[in-house]
């Protein structure tokens, strides 16, 4: 079962960008095919240019006032050419014409054979609109937050006698960017994200607690209403008091309960990353031999997924020109297909899947996850439990980490509860979660119906460097044992 | 790269006109910092180049203070003509703020007193580096590890990355500082073939101020190599409470827990657990962590602090004792206390007299600990928990590489049980820090 915000995004033929970096930097069609023409002068497969232009806004509220406030402006051009799996990259920050022609010529250097020639003419790929704004959109005025950050303040406030400090912030960035291909592709697009957070301190006889929750994706100010500053700070403060009742479960191997929606990220880190396809190529993932193999039970399935709307990872075009897509990775429990840039799609010889997605102009893109969900299965949520009998229930997760080649991973639980006899019992902090990614996945052994997405706009996967927005999904789903790191031993040893 | 040599003029022209412009529209004070940064990267696989990357960037980023009223922005856009409305709208976004009476450029009486050494972080060798010599370096690094590694070696990846930096920072008030530094990186990351589907990745990069104290490249690759194939046949074990060993490389893990708490932000917005421990015992009598700015050639060396105060040398703790807080100027102001500076250069644990090799045959069941992975620390309570990768030994005698397996514990109850510093600080970080042994440690697995 499918949300309804999952459902596929209005399909149009030009981006609201139109053609935004000829009117304003005069980058037109034959500077392109002569930069590309440079970038290729010595040969190569092919050539691209990233053209960028992102303005981020940061407002912040500490001790009841809005008092901070940050911005960047990023403005360039990446400029790579690719021969097999190698790449020559240059970028500047100047759009002048002898500043992008000596990026060219240092993306040029990796080649000394004769010029591979650039397409005569370049074509706009049709793509969807998963993040529909205005043609005009140009952020998100700093007047209009101001309200918003203060009414999550007195919201906290109010919610809890007990909560001492109050922050909260609202990040926003406009990203419009261009890539322009030597085989004929030209598309733009206009990205929105944010983000609205609160986090709070409480104290209860002495003892404090923190926590933060937030609200985004890429979205435009209508997004931000009551109900989500409403959402955000009760959660802030809901976890924080949760945490003062809280124990650590003994350390060991048990069943693990992962929640729905934020617990994706397990997905993400412990299993997405191994099917990036570079890693693969490479031979160099835990998944590298498993095309076509059964990995999961048959009621998994996992989604790579560009077209949700309105989610942290979701893309109109990928940084390489390739319309975002739906990727099935695992189907029925058999992996069906790696996450492919254009380098990995040609070294396995099928179509990109469009992940290619770079930070930022100043880097060269990779495979890199969408928004990463697998679909739920066909038990309630309390069947789940009870199956469990005893263990621990994890609601949030943070702090991820994955071995690639060995598949290992480790999470930072912030929120969850023991499982006592099938029940849900006393609430459990600061603990962690270690397993193997490609065991986890094989052992889950029951799904519920619930699937539900991780609607943040905080969260950034980093690889090799290299932030990014993502998002993800789970359904209640029963990892049939992981381990769980504490500070006491089962029986009570300490 | 060859800088020019009047491009410190050309920062301070340009700040001086910033600062000039800004206050004529309307700020009151305001603090200027432009920088420049070249750098080339080359990676090797498979022995061809898989990456060559070179580019130049700079930073323009202007801070403005405007009736109470703060505002900060960077650009990447040196032209005056679009600076001019850069400075406006900043202004104007700074007015739409709240007041804050806290938040001020710092009294100037705390600019003085300036070290003038010169602490050697630029190395003029570095503009004479040739592409030929970098891919030289990558290569030397990556045959060195492909050799090591033998026929275990399903990919090793090796590079060099070289960097100049330097900016140019200013005030209203009176605050001018420069700064010039170099760093040169080398390495390689190499994947093994273990057991089934299992390919540990093991890595050893090595960064220096200056290309000529980088170790030997075939050592470097070698090293590479080993650090990976310490890693085949790791699993995890039963859980068991034991001592366990954090190696120098990595013990800032786990360490750095400390620092954030240590802030004046944690402990005026009361996100600290250490608040209230100034002058108390936080860790055993071996837990001592010094600063020192100006080690020769250091990675965090420095002559002034992100506020523009002078850096000093300081005793953040002392045999167990929590010293000194990291204060800075806008949290000094809130909490009505004397800033001390919240940033932090070279962190040093004065080294005991015994090597690990040594330590670890008295020490019966034990965890050497290599690598970590995810985890927390969290500043308001001081509770921790993280994935750790490493080496069980009995009586000196290696036992197995350990995998997937966690500790937690709390900051207060760990650094309590530091029972010895091996004599190994790390040179190539600016936390270095020896190997430390903490006892009675849960080392949760099966």
């Amino acid at each position: 079962m499918l949300l309804p915000e999952l459902e596929a995004g209005i399909w149009l033929g030009a981006q609201p960008s139109g053609n935004y970096f000829l009117k304003e930097f005069g980058i037109d069609e034959n500077l392109c095919r002569k930069l590309l023409a440079k970038a290729l002068s010595k040969g190569g497969d092919f050539a691209d240019l990233y053209f960028e232009f992102a303005v981020s806004n940061y407002l912040g509220l500490e001790d009841g006032k809005v008092n901070q406030s940050y911005g960047d402006i990023s403005l360039g051009v990446g400029i790579r050419m690719v021969k097999g799996d190698q790449i020559g990259y240059g970028f500047t920050q100047e759009l002048t014409e002898e500043s992008m022609l000596s990026a060219a010529t240092t993306a040029s250097t990796l080649c000394n054979v004769n010029a591979t020639p650039v397409a005569g003419s370049f074509s706009r790929p049709k793509a969807g609109n998963y993040y529909p704004v205005a043609a005009d959109f140009n952020g998100i005025p700093a007047k209009t937050k101001l309200p918003l950050l203060q009414t999550i303040n007195q919201k906290c406030f109010g919610l809890s006698t007990e909560v001492i400090k109050v922050n909260a912030g609202f990040s926003n960035t406009v990203k419009r960017m261009m890539i322009v291909t030597s085989d004929g592709v030209m598309a733009e697009d206009l990205i929105p994200s944010g983000f609205i957070y609160a986090g709070v301190v409480a104290e209860r006889n002495g003892k404090r607690e923190q926590s933060f929750w937030n609200l985004g994706g890429r979205r435009d100010f209508s997004y931000y209403t009551d109900n989500v500053i409403n959402q955000v700070s009760t959660k802030a403060v809901n976890n924080a008091l949760n945490l003062f009742d809280a124990i650590q479960p003994p350390a060991g191997e048990m069943p693990v309960v992962l929640g729905p929606g934020v617990t994706g990220i397990l997905l993400h880190e412990a299993i997405g990353h191994g099917m990036e396809a570079d890693f693969n190529r490479k031979n160099i993932s835990t998944y590298s031999s498993m095309l076509g193999k059964k990995v999961a039970e048959p009621f998994i399935t996992i989604i790579d997924d560009a077209t949700n709307m309105n989610l942290a990872g979701s893309i109109n075009i990928d940084d390489e020109g390739i319309p975002g897509k739906k990727t099935i990775l695992v189907e029925n429990g058999i992996l069906t297909s790696y996450l492919h840039d254009r380098i990995s799609a040609k070294h396995y010889g099928v179509e990109p899947t469009g992940n290619g997605r770079r930070q930022d102009f100043q880097n060269y893109p990779m495979p890199r996850m969408r928004n990463t969900y697998m679909l739920g299965g066909s038990a309630t949520p309390d069947d789940v439990i009870r199956q469990a009998g005893n263990g621990i229930y994890v609601e949030d997760v943070s702090n991820g980490q994955v071995k690639i080649g060995e598949g290992d991973f480790a999470f930072y639980v912030s929120q969850g509860r023991m499982i006592e006899n099938g029940k849900l019992t006393s609430p459990i902090k600061d603990v962690n979660i270690m397993g193997n990614g490609p065991k986890m996945l094989a052992n889950i052994t029951m799904a519920a119906n619930d699937l539900e997405m991780y609607y943040g706009g905080a969260g950034q996967c980093g690889k090799n460097g290299q932030g990014m927005p993502v998002s993800f999904g789970l359904p209640t789903c029963l990892v049939k044992s992981m381990t769980v790191g504490g500070t006491q031993q089962k029986g009570g040893q300490s | 790269m060859n800088y020019k040599k009047d491009q410190q003029q050309e920062f301070r022209e340009l700040a001086g006109w910033v600062i000039d412009q800004t206050r004529q529209s309307g700020a009151n004070d305001c603090k200027v910092s432009i920088s420049k940064r070249r750098f080339v990267e080359i990676n090797y696989r498979d022995r061809k180049p898989e990456v060559i990357k070179e580019a130049t960037t700079q930073g323009l980023y202007l801070e403005v203070f405007v009736d109470k009223k703060f505002s900060g922005k960077s650009t990447p856009d040196f032209r005056k003509s679009t600076l001019t409305g850069f400075i406006t709208d900043l202004i104007d976004n700074a007015r739409i703020m709240e007041e804050d009476p806290f938040r001020t450029l710092p009294d100037p009486k705390y600019y003085s007193g300036r070290s003038t050494g010169d602490l050697q972080l630029a190395d003029p060798a570095q503009s004479q580096l040739s592409a030929e010599e970098r891919h030289a370096m990558a290569k030397t690094v990556e045959d060195a590890c492909l050799q090591e590694g033998k026929d275990k070696v399903i990919s090793v990846e090796a590079g060099e990355y070289d960097e100049t930096f330097e900016e140019f920072v200013i005030t209203s008030n009176g605050f001018e500082g420069s700064n010039r530094t170099t760093v040169c990186w080398t390495g390689a990351t190499m994947t093994a073939q273990d057991e089934g589907d299992r390919r540990p990745a093991g890595s050893h990069w090595i960064g220096c101020r200056y290309r000529d104290d980088l170790p030997s490249l075939e050592d470097i690759g070698k090293t590479a190599a080993k650090r990976t194939l310490d890693l085949m046949g790791g699993t995890k074990i039963a859980t068991e409470t034991l001592p366990v060993i954090l190696e120098n490389r990595g013990a800032a893990r786990v360490l750095g827990g400390l620092f954030d708490p240590m802030s004046g932000g944690s402990i005026q917005q009361k996100r600290s657990f250490l608040a209230d421990k100034k002058n108390q015992t936080i860790g055993s009598k071996l837990l001592t962590i010094q600063e020192d700015p100006f080690l020769i050639r250091g990675l965090g060396s420095r002559l002034y602090d992100s506020d523009g105060f002078p850096t000093r040398k300081r005793d953040l703790i002392i045999e167990g004792k929590l010293n000194e807080f990291l204060v800075d100027w806008y949290y000094s102001r809130k909490l009505d206390w004397e800033p001390t500076s919240g940033s932090i250069t070279n962190l040093i644990i004065p080294p005991g007299t015994r090597s690990v090799d040594e330590i670890i045959k008295d020490l019966g069941r034990c965890i050497l600990i290599t690598d970590y992975i995810g985890g927390n620390s969290n500043s308001t309570t001081g509770d921790f928990s993280v994935g750790i990768i490493g080496k069980l030994f009995d009586k000196g005698q290696f036992v197995q590489n350990v995998a997937e397996m966690n500790i937690a514990d709390n900051h207060l109850k760990f650094w309590n049980k530091l029972i010895e510093v091996a004599n190994d600080p790390w040179q190539y970080s600016q936390a270095r820090f020896p190997s430390l042994v903490i006892d009675g440690v849960v080392v949760a697995g099966i």
